[in-house]
């Protein structure tokens, strides 16, 4: 105790060296709060969007279905299937679809695209794409025939509300596959190449359409948030029929986010280790320039008989206070700080930031999400450092020679 | 109001003390003691550069890296099919295909092009849907049809070819990307029948025979794209001479506006000329999203920095205190202390940053082979990105430590060197 | 990336074996040009003209129970032309294929469209069948797009349904480098005195046999011997089968040219 509170005092020594370097250490437990939980934001915000535009966070798809995509690779859908997922726990939302390719004609105009058939209630669930209609309504009821589109495939067919457009494609049957259906939506994709490739009719008239009979090429599930993907996946592969299907987590279907996200923390780390590490220096020289204007108090008390391994133990203490201090204030004020900002997400306004993100697909806003191990992070990460800092110093104020202390006297 | 009136006082008194050491920083004299100043204290010295060397040095660095990566999917975009400048027909923009043509082999614009600056190589392509199939399977692609010798100076196409060769005039070859070729399950040396509506309308089909592979960085483009013979595209879309674009290359990149505006006013409405940003936006925002983050992380080290800083110089004057003070009793005017401090935290900064710039440049260069991240090969490539990153330093990334250290620095010290420079020597000398 | 070529078919190499002792025996045969007898067989299935009348049944394991579609069709040989009219199932009756080489027009009663089949249609499968629509279009083409090379002569050839032994010539027909054809070659079995098809094997550049045709129940119409049943099995999907009967074939009658018209499409004829 008498160690600590000597520590204490000797930190205090020199209130304005010592004051800069905790300010130092506060803006560095700031920046680190503020830049990690952006990350985490950012990075859900991200895997929400992009999952809410494709399968949602578990698929349930026909074996064989990630790599082919054909109407032969499908999931029988009935009512049990649909209980037990009602009943699986972490599943906020399920819907089943139909995916097939086919070609859209509006008199001569003719466009290639996926056709995706939903259950228009169900799909709201999980995707965001009945929320993107622009124009029109979304799909309505079943046997309806009705078709929604993406604004430039109906920009290239020359198509409208109410038009009439034929749908042509290939059946489960292998027979050809006609059917008129009528324009009641017209949606807004980010993705141009959606926009441009993506019709959307109910589920049962697809099945109709691809004589399908009670199939489904997939089930799409939406899970709680992000982070439940693993449980959710193994809690629904339980509950399945069982040969014949898979599920896959949203990392398998898009591992090329995963690895985005992956390459971008790794570049927003080496920016923080670099702050953290001249943060470090000051930590370094501020104990060193005190230890050394001591070395006449350390010689006397070694040669009083204090043991150097006190004053190696006293010299860290005063580098932990130095770091807790800095660390109390900085999460003092970063905590509140980005607890604000998770509920006030920042709109980009640069044409620029927001370009880049709608043609990748995201909002182009900044979140914030704070998680208990960013703190924690912070506090170890700051800790080690002190410990670091603290090494040569400690050891050059244990080696302190009485000698030396007698002869300035 | 009385203490208004000080603080106003006070904040006057600071500004005129600045204002007033600016010119004593040139004087030699000071610098000279400056420079002994610093090294009076050689370990603390040697730390705070360490500081100053690490921040700017991993700063520069990790933007050279990550600038690296944007130039990287730029550069590749361009090399890969873009070109610098684009021209197509005026139709062609909003509804890409084979009714919009430029006549004549694009003459309206590679005529005009002799007469421009600025200009590296040029080709004329055909660009249209087609459908290729092999016994097992078909695929939709973009059928292109190449000048071979041309193309080579603008594309890296016959660069990126790994088995099989180049279109070298023999009749009906063509080039497939490896990711076409496993979806179609052929190899070098296979037939494929490429199959399209011709410019009448007419469904036509030939036979080609695959004569060599390609790997670029883009998954998408290496299955989406068949190149063949440019006359041999002319004439399975039955348009006589005409072509679907002309592509060019700049000298470098610097001039591609000024290229385009020069060729766009040339042309004149023949044609609709573009640059590779405009043909691609994602492009431009992916550089222009770096340069604004580019500044953050600079301003960041950069207060990190000054903390360290003005702590050193915090210390040096508090240890010179007595000096100090027997130094202005003597008649030394404050402003050349305030000068002489700001000088010494100028050449620790600057110490810093010749380290620092130093090990950066270092790194720059030990790296220019690249730094391998084929372990994200699948990330990369699904957005255009290669998997070999070469660091690269913009001018900014020279320029802007340099202006940030000397205006660090330069605030750093002076709070330490004003409230120095106010002390009566009295009480300086005392303090010591 | 190649496959493995699985193992080559052997009866090739077994027949050209049997040949060399042929070849020495040809000057006192004196056997046809194989060019010639292709252009017979050609003739006996197709004549300059055909109108026939028939029924396709096709066999798939996505199909509980084979489909089967009755078909009438005028077939214009010379003109590169043809017109197919679907009498059933009931769903699909009405619809009609027309052949203006070299592209494909359809019209769909229920939706009341006519349409050209665009290029990534072709080969998507006709009617469901293990034909595709590819195939309508280019079967013209066996005779100018491949050189023709008889391979043997087998003494007795056992066809489709046990039929035979008969006495068949045994073709092989190599693609043009530049026809736009993705078989690497065709083996044909062509029986030896009136040149009715008996057999074709499909094989890909690599060898690999890919799809087989046969040809049954021949009977004598319009003065050749016409198979009236052919079956094709695609050698790549276990289980599948298609089967066109032909209840009635009338060969080289000269067909209005208004047959061979959008117009006719949209009727019922």
């Amino acid at each position: 105790m008498l160690t600590l509170r000597l520590a204490w005092r000797n930190v205090w020594r020199n209130p304005r060296r010592t004051g800069l370097t905790v300010a130092a250490t506060v803006f560095a437990v700031v920046l680190v709060m503020v830049f990690v939980s952006m990350g985490a934001g950012i990075h859900e915000q991200m895997i929400e969007d992009a999952v809410r535009l494709s399968s949602g966070h578990v698929s349930v798809s026909g074996e064989g279905y990630l790599e082919n995509r054909t109407l032969e690779q499908f999931v029988r859908f009935d009512a049990e299937l649909a209980r037990s997922l009602d009943a699986t726990p972490g599943v906020a939302g399920w819907a089943p679809r139909v995916v097939g390719f086919g070609l859209l004609s509006n008199g001569p105009d003719t466009q290639g695209i996926a056709v995706l058939g939903v259950d228009p209630e169900r799909e709201a669930t999980v995707t965001s794409l009945p929320a993107r209609v622009r124009e029109g309504r979304f799909l309505g009821e079943a046997g309806a025939r009705e078709i929604v589109l993406g604004r430039r495939l109906a920009d290239a067919l020359d198509a409208g509300l109410g038009d009439e457009l034929l749908l042509y494609s290939v059946a489960y049957s292998l027979e050809m596959a006609y059917e008129l259906f009528r324009v009641v939506g017209v949606m807004r994709l980010p993705d141009p190449a959606l926009d441009r490739g993506l019709a959307l009719i109910h589920l049962a008239d697809a099945q109709a359409f691809f004589v399908y009979d009670d199939r489904v090429s997939e089930v799409a599930i939406l899970a709680q948030s992000a982070e439940h993907t693993g449980e959710v996946a193994a809690a629904v592969a339980g509950v399945l029929p069982g040969d014949g299907v898979e599920v896959h987590g949203w990392p398998e279907i898009m591992p090329e986010l995963v690895q985005f996200i992956f390459l971008d923390d790794a570049g927003m780390y080496i920016m923080l280790l670099i702050l953290v590490v001249v943060v470090a220096f000051g930590i370094l020289n501020t104990l060193l320039m005190s230890v050394l204007e001591r070395r006449r108090e350390f010689g006397v008390a070694l040669a009083l008989g204090l043991r150097p391994r006190a004053i190696f133990a006293l010299v860290y203490l005063e580098s932990m206070a130095l770091a807790g201090v800095g660390l109390a204030i900085g999460l003092a004020i970063a905590l509140p700080l980005v607890l604000w900002l998770v509920g006030h997400p920042i709109d980009l306004e640069s044409e620029a930031m927001r370009g880049a993100y709608e043609l990748l697909g995201f909002e182009p806003r900044i979140s914030w999400k704070l998680e208990a191990t960013h703190p924690l992070g912070s506090a170890i990460t700051i800790f080690g450092v002190a410990v670091l800092a603290a090494l040569y110093p400690a050891f050059k104020a244990s080696r302190a020679r009485p000698v030396d202390a007698l002869r300035s006297v | 109001m009385e203490r208004v009136g000080r603080s106003v006082a006070r904040a006057g008194g600071f500004v005129a003390l600045v204002a007033g050491m600016v010119p004593h920083l040139r004087e030699r004299t000071l610098q000279r003691i400056a420079w002994r100043n610093v090294w009076r204290n050689p370990r603390r010295t040697a730390i705070v550069v360490m500081a100053v060397a690490v921040g700017i040095g991993g700063a520069v660095l990790t933007m050279a890296i990550n600038f690296g990566m944007v130039i990287q999917m730029v550069e590749t975009a361009i090399a890969t099919d873009l070109g610098h400048v684009q021209a197509h027909a005026p139709g062609w923009v909003d509804d890409p295909g084979i009714d919009h043509r430029l006549p004549a082999g694009g003459a309206a614009v590679t005529d005009r092009l002799a007469g421009l600056a600025h200009v590296l190589a040029f080709a004329s392509r055909v660009r249209g849907q087609a459908l290729v199939f092999s016994p097992r399977a078909s695929a939709g692609v973009a059928l292109v049809g190449v000048e071979p010798g041309r193309e080579v100076r603008v594309t890296v196409i016959a660069a990126s070819i790994t088995s099989g060769a180049y279109l070298d005039g023999q009749p009906r070859r063509a080039l497939i990307g490896e990711t076409l070729a496993r979806r179609l399950h052929v190899a070098v040396g296979d037939k494929i029948v490429v199959s399209v509506q011709d410019a009448s309308g007419d469904l036509t089909g030939e036979a080609f025979r695959v004569q060599g592979l390609f790997r670029t960085a883009s998954r998408d483009f290496d299955g989406g794209n068949a190149f063949v013979a440019l006359a041999e595209a002319q004439a399975l879309y039955g348009i006589g001479d005409d072509v679907s674009e002309v592509v060019v290359v700049a000298e470098h990149r610097s001039q591609v506006d000024g290229l385009r505006d020069a060729l766009a006013a040339a042309v004149g409405g023949a044609a609709r000329v573009r640059s590779w940003d405009e043909t691609q936006p994602m492009l431009r925002y992916m550089v222009d999203l770096f340069d604004q983050v580019g500044w953050i992380v600079y301003a960041a080290v950069f207060v990190a920095m000054a903390f360290g800083i003005a702590n050193v110089m915090l210390m040096a004057v508090h240890e010179r205190i007595r000096e100090i003070g027997i130094v202005m009793a003597v008649g030394m005017h404050p402003d050349r202390l305030v000068a002489l401090v700001c000088i010494e935290s100028l050449v620790l900064t600057a110490l810093g940053l010749a380290v620092g710039l130093a090990l950066a440049l270092g790194g720059v260069a030990a790296l220019h082979q690249g730094i391998d991240l084929s372990r994200w090969a699948e990330g990369l490539e699904a957005y255009g990105i290669g998997t070999r990153i070469v660091p690269t330093l913009r001018r900014d990334d020279l320029t802007v430590p340099v202006l940030a250290a000397i205006v660090t620095a330069v605030l750093a010290s002076l709070w330490p060197a004003v409230r120095a420079a106010r002390l009566r020597p009295a009480e300086a000398v005392r303090q010591g | 990336m190649r496959r493995t070529a699985g193992a080559r078919h052997r009866r090739p190499l077994a027949l050209a074996l049997l040949a060399l002792p042929l070849a020495w025996s040809a000057a006192a045969e004196e056997l046809p040009d194989a060019r010639e007898i292709a252009r017979r067989a050609e003739d006996v299935l197709r004549g300059t003209s055909a109108y026939t009348e028939g029924e396709m049944t096709i066999v798939s394991r996505r199909l509980p129970v084979p489909r089967v579609v009755r078909f009438r069709s005028w077939d214009d040989r010379g003109g590169k032309r043809s017109f197919i009219r679907i009498l059933a199932p009931a769903k699909d009756r009405g619809t009609g294929f027309l052949k203006l080489h070299p592209n494909l027009w359809t019209y769909v009663p229920r939706v009341e469209r006519t349409m050209r089949i665009p290029p990534s249609m072709m080969l998507q499968s006709w009617m469901g069948s293990d034909f595709t629509n590819d195939d309508l279009v280019r079967e013209s083409s066996q005779l100018d797009d491949y050189d023709h090379r008889l391979l043997a002569v087998e003494e007795a050839f056992r066809g489709l349904g046990g039929s035979g032994p008969s006495r068949a010539f045994v073709l092989e027909y190599r693609p043009h480098e530049d026809a736009p054809v993705v078989w690497g070659r065709i083996v044909a079995w062509i029986e030896a005195r009136h040149a009715t098809p008996l057999r074709q094997e499909f094989y890909d550049e690599a060898g690999v046999q890919l799809r087989r045709m046969d040809f049954g129940e021949v009977r004598e119409t319009g003065g050749r011997h016409v198979p009236h049943l052919w079956v094709m099995t695609p050698l790549d999907k276990p289980g599948h089968e298609t089967r066109i009967q032909i209840d009635e074939i009338r060969f080289d009658e000269a067909f209005d040219d208004a047959i061979f018209t959008t117009r006719h499409l949209k009727g019922s004829g």
